[in-house]
């Protein structure tokens, strides 16, 4: 009995000793959940009952050069519903019907999505301003809103493909808008409230404001009044010519800023979704064609770079030539004879150039494409640029080199024309076409900026300059007449390429029409390029239907720009003659420049804009021939006849409806906060001329 | 018994006992805040049901422990006849019946009284074959008595407390005398068919008597994540404890302020998962004491056992000291993650009337070989 009194002590120590082990564990898996994951595990609580709703953040305004806007953000109220909390207030069926016959909505929809098995759903995004007070009033359980913020696009369809559009949730889907989303988009904010278990809001607990940071702003290098001169000359030839697509680019050849970038068909912004999606395709930067005879200053630069050629070499065209087996004809096969090479160029001559281009050889002929950017992305601060396709350079024969002499069988981008065009105009480099001149944020610090930027030298100075002697004569002489601009130098090029089939070969009668070229030719402030795709009608030659917006763009923007026009020889001499000043208030810019300029008078531009509102001296007066008349633009059209307008009563109109309005009157809109407008300066009833600023203050609704 | 036995009380297991009790219906307060709309209902419960349970407890001190061992097959015949009439008229909750209620009183669950009774019947059935406990031939009787009760519990059916009976019989079996190397060996066989049957069910679809919820139920607490719904299926109580208690930090968030109890995050936090609202509410501090507390209780119940008058008395008070044990592991274990989640109550400090009167019985049992101790005799 002892042994056994003995044994049992022993193994209730024994089993004390295994317990005490035991609570040593468990105290120090404790430990562990405490304090080694406890950071860890605390942020799980937070995350358990915090519910967020997000709090979207303005987006940046996008500037033109000159600080006019193209594209704001403003406010609207989004409407949500806590459905956990719809539930509890047994009101289901009611809340369905009174926000279906608020938002003329489907009321057996609404009532699906606010009974649904979630903890937040959208009701409807960007309501108007009437519909969300109304809401607000009713104070349904479990139904809030929050503000958010949409773009509105002042000009409308202007430069709608640079602006690109931006979707309901706050993010830029296309265009500058996408490219810089991180910086215009700002960062988002939140209201945190606090749920339990069963979804359900605590009364009284915490509740956290995280303020929306505002996106910064954008300056583009656009220049408003040009942008729109491009896009109205695009316009006309578009509508005449009944063309499949088109395109327009003006660069300034020595920094790569875009001036202006237009491309047809075009579409408005704000209402995105009433044109075909196709619309909003980029022809300037996100198509490729083949270029046809713009191509033909790439061959020439290198031939001259190259010195397989000079200006004055001779070269016979006997309207065809045979390169292997096949013969590649002029235009008609017409025979050009004996020419120089400058003559050449002037008269496009494919026999010309292929003779040139088969003398230059084919690894040459690459390296300098490829030096012009051909085939690569020009880098350009847009989304989806194109790369452009080359013949593969392994594979080339002699008839590939002809071809492309000549401008065919390489697919390229009109950025890239414009930018392989502006090595010519600059002296030789290669610039980086951008569209931002600089972001801003809200304080007005600039916090990016692009400044221009050389890739690379692609030929000599000497080189470029005579190049662009022999550009001059093109237009001076050659095929490119119809973009002689009177009192400027004008070097340019055409080009009608054929178009390939998609089954194969080349279509026999749809054609590219282009013009390429810059001004002034001494000088050069501007390159441009016209690029119509498939125009109707003959001629459907770029010198006939390219040809004339380049001129029409290059002139309005180069008196616009105040770049000094050639005195003109046989002017001076009338110009002690007296004429009347016409009137031209209220004409657009390039109508009152070509009236006055018809009347032997010089005109001076202020301000920017499209629309003249003001001019000195007045009409009717009597002044000398070759005197300045000063006129003042307005960047809106004015739709009075007269240059004066009424206030309107801008009293509870929400900031889109007050844009559209004083937009209408050509008046400029200086919004303050959000919401709807509630005061303004000056007041309504005054007259005052278009084009001034109009204050007004909006506030939310409610508050 | 003579009134001066009773300054024989082991003092410092009673205060101990107390204070655990106390630090219970403090905790208990807070996990119950919002539950019913009486704010006190539940504490007021807990508080008749502790009343009970100390006159009961009270009552069997006063009561001659040996005398027991007269009634011993009484004791588990009416044992297995309360477990029987439970699977006839238990009251089904959650799939599983485990309370009965007789005219007109509360509801009752049987498994927390029978655990006592069955502690009580074994020892006196292991006292008798004392001698017989050298073979695996010897044991199997011993085997057969404990596995009816734990067959009927099964069928209700009770994991958590099947185990507890397990767990009773492997350390009264030790105690009593039962060959060592037999006993690990059988547990090292019994752990390693367990294995080669969950090895052979998952790698070969092999049969088990469980369903694939129950068994996924008892898996995942190693992967709470993992439980085919990203954590809002079957791993969601140990995720919201682990969450609770990780959260709570050195000193915890306050009575009344942890956000995983108040706002419901937490399941069953007045009964099975009471200890991650300690966690969360007391923190490290209030989760460690509490463990600290259990172990001066055992470690004294250790004591009263050593100076026990006879084997008998031992092994009573080491049975029930292995049922607490168990519990208390198993029930903070599967609160912090490291233990399957089955629904058994932390020891006068979970809420439940059955739990708190039985477990006070046991105390009243120790108590009564307390005073009949040694240090009266000699």
């Amino acid at each position: 009995m002892q042994t056994t009194r003995l044994l049992i002590r022993k193994r209730i120590a024994t089993l004390f000793f295994l317990f005490i082990i035991g609570f040593f564990v468990l105290s120090g898996r404790l430990v562990w959940v405490q304090f080694v994951k406890g950071a860890e595990l605390t942020e799980k609580a937070i995350q358990n009952r915090m519910r967020d709703i997000p709090v979207e953040s303005k987006r940046g305004i996008i500037y033109d050069r000159n600080g006019n806007e193209l594209a704001i953000s403003i406010s609207a109220d989004s409407i949500y519903v806590i459905p956990a909390e719809v539930k509890r207030s047994g009101k289901a069926k009611e809340i369905a019907a009174k926000l279906a016959n608020i938002l003329e909505a489907d009321e057996e929809d609404i009532y699906k999505r606010i009974t649904r098995n979630s903890s937040f759903e959208w009701i409807k995004r960007q309501v108007e301003p009437e519909k969300s007070q109304k809401i607000r009033e009713l104070d349904l359980p479990g139904v809030g809103m929050t503000e958010e913020s949409r773009r509105y696009y002042p000009k409308g369809t202007l430069a709608s493909h640079i602006l690109g559009i931006s979707g309901i949730d706050n993010t830029g889907l296309e265009g500058i808008d996408q490219y810089y989303n991180d910086l215009v988009g700002g960062t988002k904010g939140r209201i945190i409230i606090e749920h339990d278990a069963a979804n359900r809001p605590i009364p009284e607990a915490t509740h956290k404001y995280i303020a929306p940071v505002d996106g910064a702003n954008l300056i583009l290098t656009i220049d408003e009044t040009i942008q729109y001169i491009a896009e109205r000359e695009l316009d006309k030839m578009f509508k005449e010519r009944n063309a499949k697509s088109a395109a327009a680019i003006v660069m300034d050849p020595a920094t790569g800023e875009i001036l202006a970038m237009a491309s047809r068909p075009t579409f408005d912004p704000n209402h995105y979704n009433d044109y075909p999606a196709s619309n909003r395709r980029n022809f300037a930067i996100n198509d490729v064609y083949e270029p046809g005879s713009t191509m033909k200053i790439t061959t020439a630069s290198m031939a001259l770079e190259e010195k397989v050629i000079t200006p004055e070499s001779h070269l016979f065209c006997p309207g065809q030539v045979k390169v292997g087996k096949e013969s590649i004809g002029c235009s008609g096969d017409k025979a050009h004879g004996d020419q120089t090479f400058t003559k050449v160029v002037e008269n496009s001559c494919n026999v010309g150039f292929v003779k040139v281009g088969l003398e230059v050889g084919v690894d040459t002929y690459f390296k300098y494409i490829n030096s012009f950017g051909f085939g690569q992305k020009t880098g350009i601060d847009l989304p989806g640029e194109a790369t452009g396709i080359l013949v593969n350079q392994k594979n080339a024969k002699q008839i590939d080199l002809a071809t492309m002499s000549m401008g065919q069988a390489n697919a390229v981008t009109p950025i890239q024309l414009v930018t392989a065009v502006s090595v010519i105009a600059n002296g030789g480099n290669l610039v980086k076409p951008h569209m931002v001149k600089q972001v801003i944020d809200n304080e007005g610090i600039v916090i990016k900026k692009n400044e221009p930027q050389i890739v690379r030298r692609v030929i000599s100075e000497e080189t470029a300059k005579t190049l662009a002697g022999i550009l001059e004569g093109v237009v001076s002489n050659g095929t490119g007449k119809n973009a002689y601009i009177e009192g400027y130098k004008v070097a340019g090029k055409t080009g009608t390429a054929q178009k390939v089939a998609p089954t194969g070969g080349y279509m026999a009668s749809e054609y590219v029409a282009s013009f390429l070229g810059f001004a002034p030719a001494d000088n050069p402030k501007l390159a441009c390029i016209v690029v119509v795709d498939a125009p109707q009608g003959y001629p459907y030659y770029g010198g006939w239907v390219a040809a004339p917006p380049f001129r029409e763009i290059l002139k309005d923007s180069l008196r616009y720009l105040e770049v000094p026009a050639h005195e003109l020889k046989d002017q001076t001499k009338d110009s002690i003659e007296q004429v009347l000043v016409p009137d031209v208030v209220n004409l657009p810019l390039a109508e009152a420049i070509s009236t006055i300029n018809n009347r032997g008078l010089n005109v001076k531009v202020s301000g920017t804009g499209n629309i003249v509102w003001q001019q000195t001296p007045k009409p009717q007066t009597k002044i000398n021939r070759g005197s300045q008349v000063i006129i003042s633009l307005s960047p809106f059209a004015a739709g009075e006849q007269n240059s004066e307008v009424t206030v309107p009563d801008l009293q509870g109109k929400s900031m889109k409806e007050v844009a559209k309005i004083l937009s209408d009157l050509g008046l400029h809109l200086l919004p303050e906060g959000y919401g709807l407008a509630y005061e303004q300066t000056p007041e309504a009833g005054k007259v005052i001329t278009s084009g001034s600023s109009i204050k007004v203050k909006f506030q939310p609704v409610g508050e | 018994m003579e009134l001066k036995r009773l300054k024989l009380v082991d003092k410092s297991f009673v205060i101990i006992l107390l204070l655990i009790i106390g630090f219970g219906l403090v905790i208990l307060d807070s996990a119950t805040n919002g539950l019913s709309s009486d704010p006190d209902y539940y504490i007021k419960k807990q508080l008749m049901n502790m009343m009970i349970g100390l006159i009961l407890a009270v009552m069997v001190i006063f009561f001659d422990y040996t005398q027991f061992r007269r009634y011993s097959n009484i004791i588990y015949i009416v044992s297995l006849l309360l477990l029987l009439s439970v699977l006839f008229f238990g009251e089904e909750a959650k799939g599983s019946a485990r309370a009965i209620s007789l005219a007109g009183l509360p509801s009752i669950q049987p498994a927390e009284f029978v655990k006592v009774f069955i502690i009580l019947a074994f020892a006196d059935f292991l006292i008798k074959r004392q001698d017989r406990l050298k073979t695996f031939q010897q044991l199997i009787p011993c085997f057969i008595y404990m596995g009816l009760p734990v067959i009927l519990i099964l069928l209700q059916p009770d994991l958590g407390t099947a185990l507890v009976f397990v767990a009773i019989t492997i350390i009264m079996l030790y105690i009593a005398g039962a060959d060592a190397k037999l006993l690990t060996r059988l547990i090292a066989l019994g752990v390693l068919i367990i294995a080669l049957m969950l090895f052979l069910h998952f790698q070969f679809g092999m049969w088990l008597p469980l369903e694939d919820y129950q068994l996924k139920r008892l898996t995942v607490f190693v992967n709470p994540y993992e439980d085919g719904q990203g954590g809002r299926g079957l791993g969601w109580n140990t995720i919201q404890s682990l969450v609770a208690i990780g959260s709570g930090g050195l000193s915890g968030k306050g009575l009344f302020a942890g956000t995983q109890v108040q706002l419901n995050f937490l399941p069953e936090h007045h009964t099975d998962f009471i200890y991650a609202v300690i966690g969360e509410e007391l923190g490290f501090i209030g989760g460690a004491l509490l463990i600290i507390c259990y172990g001066i209780l055992l470690a004294r119940a250790v004591y009263i056992s050593f100076h026990a008058r006879d084997l008998y008395g031992s092994l009573i008070i080491m049975g029930i000291l292995a049922m607490w044990l168990f519990h208390i592991f198993e029930n903070i274990g599967m609160s912090i993650g490291l233990m399957p989640i089955t629904g058994i109550p932390l020891p006068f400090v979970s809420y439940g009337g059955s739990a708190m009167m039985a477990n006070l019985i046991a105390v009243g049992i120790i108590l009564s070989i307390n005073v009949r101790g040694k240090g009266l005799i000699f």
